[in-house]
């Protein structure tokens, strides 16, 4: 019985979702969305989204250790604990001596790359933002192209959703429709436009083409044409083509010539949108780590980190582990080529890890939002935490590895028993050996 | 708390550095290939070094984590 009620109620729950909550059809694009540009530099979501992570971090731990006491209590018990576990961590794989060497940089990746997933879980991730207006883009691109004189040459999608204007912020219904259009390369400008004219119709107003034209290839009818224009006219809340005429200023508008209708003949010089627009949210912040520039980044630093230890350890004895004399052995100097690929094949792996993984899991909570908006997502959200803890695990575990075989000696493995101190010049630096209490007890 | 959490770790780093260096060797073969001409010659160079790459890599990655599964005492 009381399954049966909890079924019922579930159910309930969903076709309530299905009814008040159907968002709008998602719009997943890969590179971050330029939400400002300094100079030649674009601000990406993504990127405000890392500078948000690092201000949490920063805030919360200096929030966290103001008035610091011996003996730790509340939030700086926490914040004690969390680094102790990760120290015990760092030193149980990395020996007493390194532990202190990869330790900050270690423990730094991982909560970072910890936090910035776990934030991008809350609500004003991808929900707020600019809006994007896509209404007067697709006509703009047209006159662009009219202007040069040229057919377009490439294709181009269009996405939007209608959206109600609300004093100026845009706001995307629940239910909204999605606009589609696409302008197909080879096109010219005046045919591109009276198949915008039929999409736009289309989709504000009941008209109905003889022939699919607006989402089609090929030139619409010129009566399909007559009739959407016509139909826009007649619905005051439907966008408006202006033509030239009503300028009086020669077809010339805002320094931009007219687009002509290739099915009307008459020149249009702007769009105006009375009702809903149709526009796309471009948000302020996006998970940091579903940007590939992001996540490159943190695998260069990591490239770099791991080699300057290498260096720091070995000095030039380092690079012996990727060089070796073809004369002594052919074999291991291939083997050592090989190596040395490696190390930079690592960057990719690191990053393409990272990316695919988060960008992965944003496009399924987005898409199962959008499918059933209500309970559902829930799971996929646990699992994205747990992802998230996860992949940050990963990331700094394999650096502290990396950094561990980077900074043994060349062949350690071999030598184990002959116990030759004397010969390493590094002296006091890191002999890792030593620190392996399975190394010493192996002979 | 350590004992599966670097096995664990490595091995799914290694998933992804083994078709990391095939996929790069391929891509890298064939626009050499592209460039040169000599198709197929450098694509199948680079996935032969890529999967020497990922060989040697990937045994360098879990090396560490054989010997150490290897010294652990039977249950």
């Amino acid at each position: 019985m009381k399954i049966i009620l909890i079924a019922v109620v579930v159910l309930a729950v969903l076709a309530t979702g299905f009814i008040v909550a159907a968002g709008p059809e998602p719009h997943i694009v890969i590179p971050g969305e330029v939400v400002w540009k300094v100079g030649f530099m674009p601000i990406t979501s993504t990127l405000m989204a890392s500078w948000l992570a690092m201000a949490v971090l920063i805030l919360g731990t200096f929030a966290m250790t103001r008035g610091m006491k011996l003996i730790p209590s509340g939030a700086q018990n926490f914040i004690e604990s969390v680094i102790e576990f990760l120290y015990g961590q760092v030193e149980e794989i990395a020996g007493e001596k390194n532990a202190r060497r990869f330790f900050p940089v270690v423990g730094t990746f991982f909560l970072f790359i910890l936090v910035a997933n776990w934030i991008a879980l809350t609500p004003i991730f991808k929900s707020i933002g600019w809006t994007k207006d896509y209404g007067h883009e697709i006509f703009h691109e047209i006159q662009l192209k009219a202007e040069e004189g040229k057919p377009f040459d490439k294709d181009k999608h269009f996405l939007a959703w209608q959206m109600k204007d609300a004093g100026g912020v845009g706001l995307a219904q629940t239910g909204a429709g999605t606009f589609k259009f696409k302008i197909h390369s080879g096109e010219e400008p005046s045919v591109a436009l009276d198949r915008y004219i039929i999409a736009l119709a289309e989709f504000y107003t009941d008209f109905k083409p003889s022939v699919d034209a607006a989402h089609g290839e090929g030139e619409p009818e010129k009566a399909d044409v007559e009739a959407a224009f016509a139909a826009l006219q007649a619905d005051p809340k439907a966008p408006k083509f202006i033509a030239a005429d009503d300028h009086g200023h020669g077809g010339e508008a805002d320094g931009h010539l007219g687009v002509s209708s290739h099915a009307l003949g008459a020149t249009f010089t702007a769009l105006d949108f009375p009702g809903d627009k149709i526009a796309l949210v471009y948000p302020f912040f996006r998970a940091a780590f579903s940007e590939l520039n992001n996540t490159l980044a943190l695998a260069i630093f990591a490239f770099l980190v791991i080699e300057f230890w290498g260096f720091q350890s070995l000095g030039f004895g380092y690079l012996g582990k990727f060089f070796i004399n073809p004369l002594k052995n052919p074999i291991l100097t291939f083997v050592g080529i090989l190596e040395l690929l490696s190390e930079f094949i690592r960057i990719i792996s690191f990053a393409f890890r990272l990316f695919g993984n988060i960008f992965a899991g944003g496009v399924l909570l987005l898409i199962l939002t959008f499918l059933v908006p209500f309970i559902a997502p829930l799971g996929i959200y646990g699992l994205e935490m747990f992802v998230g803890l996860i992949q940050a695990i990963v990331f700094s575990l394999l650096l502290l590895v990396f950094a561990v075989g980077a900074v043994e000696h060349h062949g350690d493995e071999e030598h184990h028993d002959s116990h030759d101190d004397g010969h390493h010049p590094g002296g006091g630096h890191a002999d890792v050996h030593h620190l392996e209490p399975g190394a010493v007890q192996a002979h | 708390m350590k004992s599966w959490l670097v096995p664990a770790a490595s091995l799914l780093g290694a998933g992804w550095f083994f078709a990391t260096a095939v996929i790069l060797g391929v891509v890298v073969g064939r626009w050499a290939d592209d460039r040169t001409g000599l198709e197929p010659t450098f694509t199948l160079v680079g996935i032969v070094v890529g999967l020497a790459v990922a060989l040697i890599g990937g045994y360098r990655m879990l090396q560490p984590l054989m010997s150490r599964l290897g010294d652990e005492p039977p249950e």
